[in-house]
């Protein structure tokens, strides 16, 4: 089943055009990695499919619905979105900061039922931090703070679970222990779309890479297919003489390809 | 499906929340501010002792006609208003902290207190005394004023959705300081002297007036509204706490809760103010001690905060009517001296946001 549609979306911050004329599906089971080079409009592609902007051209659809007649509420109990930086004035305890996450269902007067503990237990386990429910979130190291966002996202119990550079700031550690959550949460059949820096992160945990470029429209397609030198080069505008080095980077695929 | 119970969560989650509850700080807030309200009316030149008082409720014969007079005309509404007042300023600067997403935020800081002063004061100065449904053109006056300070400071003090210290601080000064020496202008130009001037004098300095219970009714009922309003802003504010586009994600109508913590902490800091005053600082210290007690949790902290700032402006406005016997201290004295050094204390502690 199709989650997301974007048809024929562009997107401009002000004069600023950042993406033009999009037409892209997001479906069950998918796992997708942005990649592309800063300002290609990654994160706001993300924030398009969380509804939190609206696109200036074309329509994003949920479910064949279109996001912009619906209410952010029920937008928010199907897809979760996690950002790259939350800053938080006051020392939240890890559950409490996973409450929030619970927001769409809550009603104005009611409090948390038994159900919203569930989900926020849930979404605890899955995302291995329910040992850190007492900690305060702002003391936690970058790594828990990464997981425990996700938790936040979870407890929304959302069909697609949207990662703006969810390996920022993380060590190697940290990072395959990010994969390893990503790849969890896509067996538990979780539609994931990330946006990922790190190429060598992408084989083998993400079915196809969306690649977007400043001015280029986005190329889609299996990783195999798509971190390729000769393609990233030009994506990246990587000069001839660092190809070694890009090569380098993608090792990983040809390795396998061998 | 990934949403069903797992085995390691199929013990239910009941044994969880009872842990979660932080509700125990109330009993203890009530049953001390009930001993204080007892303390406090039997301190003074007349000394009444609180047993008294407590027989005279219950047989109605305890106290003599003297003692009498001097509790339910003098005493008690002094302490009902220092409760009153307390609780308000406390409620409005916990609601202003969350929606500022900032702990130093304040109703006297901000200068939402200095407008309901300015708008009061036009109310006295300028204008013949006229009343819409109980509610003196004071106090209407005084609300506006609160309500257009705190929404220019807010104006003013956003950066790209966010109220860095140093902007709000700023803001808040500017505005207040303008705002107070309206008031004084406003002194001026007033031909009748002698009363008004007496009247800003002690708004000025932070006097709980000797209010009579009608006055009385009239604020408790505005504060009653406010504290009613507050309870399903708590939770938004916790939301709120993440940033307003990640609030305005989770499906959080953040222009809704913004206008309605404005509305609520200006009735709250107007219900105050006309009673008692610009009394500084009792906004911040009250819920950021009990932050430190019960945690951030703006649910939690709503109830707990209105009880323990009642609490605190009793014992404050006691000590500052008996310290210096027989004179009165204005009880915003009293509140500067402490929660002066508190706020530059926070303000040290946050120094790397002020001065990146």
């Amino acid at each position: 089943m199709t989650l997301i549609e974007f048809v024929h979306v562009g997107f401009a911050y002000g004069s600023r055009s950042v993406i033009r004329d999009l037409d892209a599906t997001i479906s069950e089971n998918e796992c997708i990695a942005i990649v592309g080079p800063n300002g290609a409009g990654k994160t706001t592609l993300l924030r398009l499919a969380a509804a939190t902007l609206t696109p200036s051209r074309g329509e994003v659809y949920l479910k064949s619905k279109a996001l912009r007649d619906l209410k952010q509420r029920e937008i928010a109990r199907s897809v979760a979105f996690v950002p790259q930086n939350v800053e938080v004035p006051f020392s939240f305890t890890v559950e409490q900061f996973v409450e929030q996450g619970r927001t769409p269902f809550l009603k104005m007067f009611g409090g948390l039922g038994i159900s919203d503990y569930d989900a926020m237990r849930r979404a605890m386990e899955l995302t291995d931090t329910w040992s850190l429910r007492s900690r305060v979130f702002n003391q936690l190291s970058g790594g828990e703070r990464q997981r425990v966002k996700i938790a936040l996202g979870l407890a929304q119990r959302p069909q697609l679970l949207l990662l703006d550079e969810p390996m920022q700031h993380l060590d190697i550690g940290r990072q395959f222990e990010m994969i390893d959550l990503i790849d969890s949460l896509r067996r538990e059949g979780i539609a994931i779309v990330a946006s990922m820096h790190d190429l060598a992160l992408i084989e083998g945990t993400f079915s196809s890479v969306w690649l977007m470029s400043r001015d280029e429209p986005m190329q889609q397609g299996s990783p195999e297919e798509m971190l390729r030198p000769e393609i990233l080069e030009s994506v990246f505008r990587c000069s001839p003489r660092h190809r070694p080095r890009l090569v380098e980077r993608v090792r990983n695929r040809m390795e396998q390809a061998l | 499906m990934v949403w069903e119970v797992t085995e390691a969560s199929a013990e239910p989650s009941h044994g969880w929340v009872q842990e979660r509850s932080q509700w125990w700080l109330l009993g203890p807030l009530a049953a001390l501010l009930v001993l204080a309200v007892l303390v406090a009316a039997g301190m003074g030149a007349v000394h009444v002792p609180a047993w008294h008082l407590i027989g005279s409720l219950i047989d109605g014969e305890s106290l003599s006609a003297d003692q009498r007079i001097i509790l339910f005309t003098i005493r008690l509404p002094r302490i009902a208003a220092a409760l009153l007042v307390g609780g308000g300023l406390s409620v409005s600067g916990l609601l202003f902290q969350g929606l500022f997403r900032n702990p130093l935020a304040d109703p006297y800081i901000i200068g939402s207190s200095g407008g309901a002063v300015c708008g009061a004061s036009i109310g006295v100065f300028l204008l013949p005394p006229v009343s819409l449904a109980g509610f003196s053109t004071t106090a209407i006056l005084a609300f506006a004023g609160a309500l257009g300070s705190i929404t220019l400071v807010y104006w003013l003090a956003r950066v790209d959705g966010r109220t860095p210290v140093l902007a709000l601080l700023l803001a808040g000064f500017a505005v207040s300081t303008m705002l107070s020496y309206s008031s004084y202008f406003l002194e001026v130009l007033d031909r009748d002297f002698g009363t008004g001037m007496r009247v800003l004098a002690s708004w000025l300095h932070g006097t709980i007036a000797q209010p009579t219970w009608p006055q009385l009714a009239i604020v408790a009922f505005m504060l009653a509204i406010g504290l009613a309003g507050s309870v399903p802003l708590a939770r938004s504010l916790n939301t709120l706490a993440l940033g307003e586009e990640y609030a305005t994600h989770l499906g959080l109508s953040v222009q809704q809760v913004r206008i309605a913590v404005i509305v609520i902490g200006s009735i709250l800091t107007a219900a105050a103010v006309s009673l008692g005053g610009l009394i500084s600082f009792v906004g911040l210290i009250i819920p950021h001690m009990l932050r430190m007690v019960i945690g951030p949790d703006h649910v939690r902290l709503l109830p707990a905060t209105a009880l323990a700032g009642a609490l605190f402006l009793v014992v404050a406005d006691t000590v500052a009517r008996t310290i210096i016997a027989p004179a009165e201290l204005p009880v915003g004295v009293l509140t500067a001296f402490i929660g002066g050094p508190f706020f530059l204390y926070l303000l040290r502690k946050t120094k790397q946001e002020v001065m990146p």
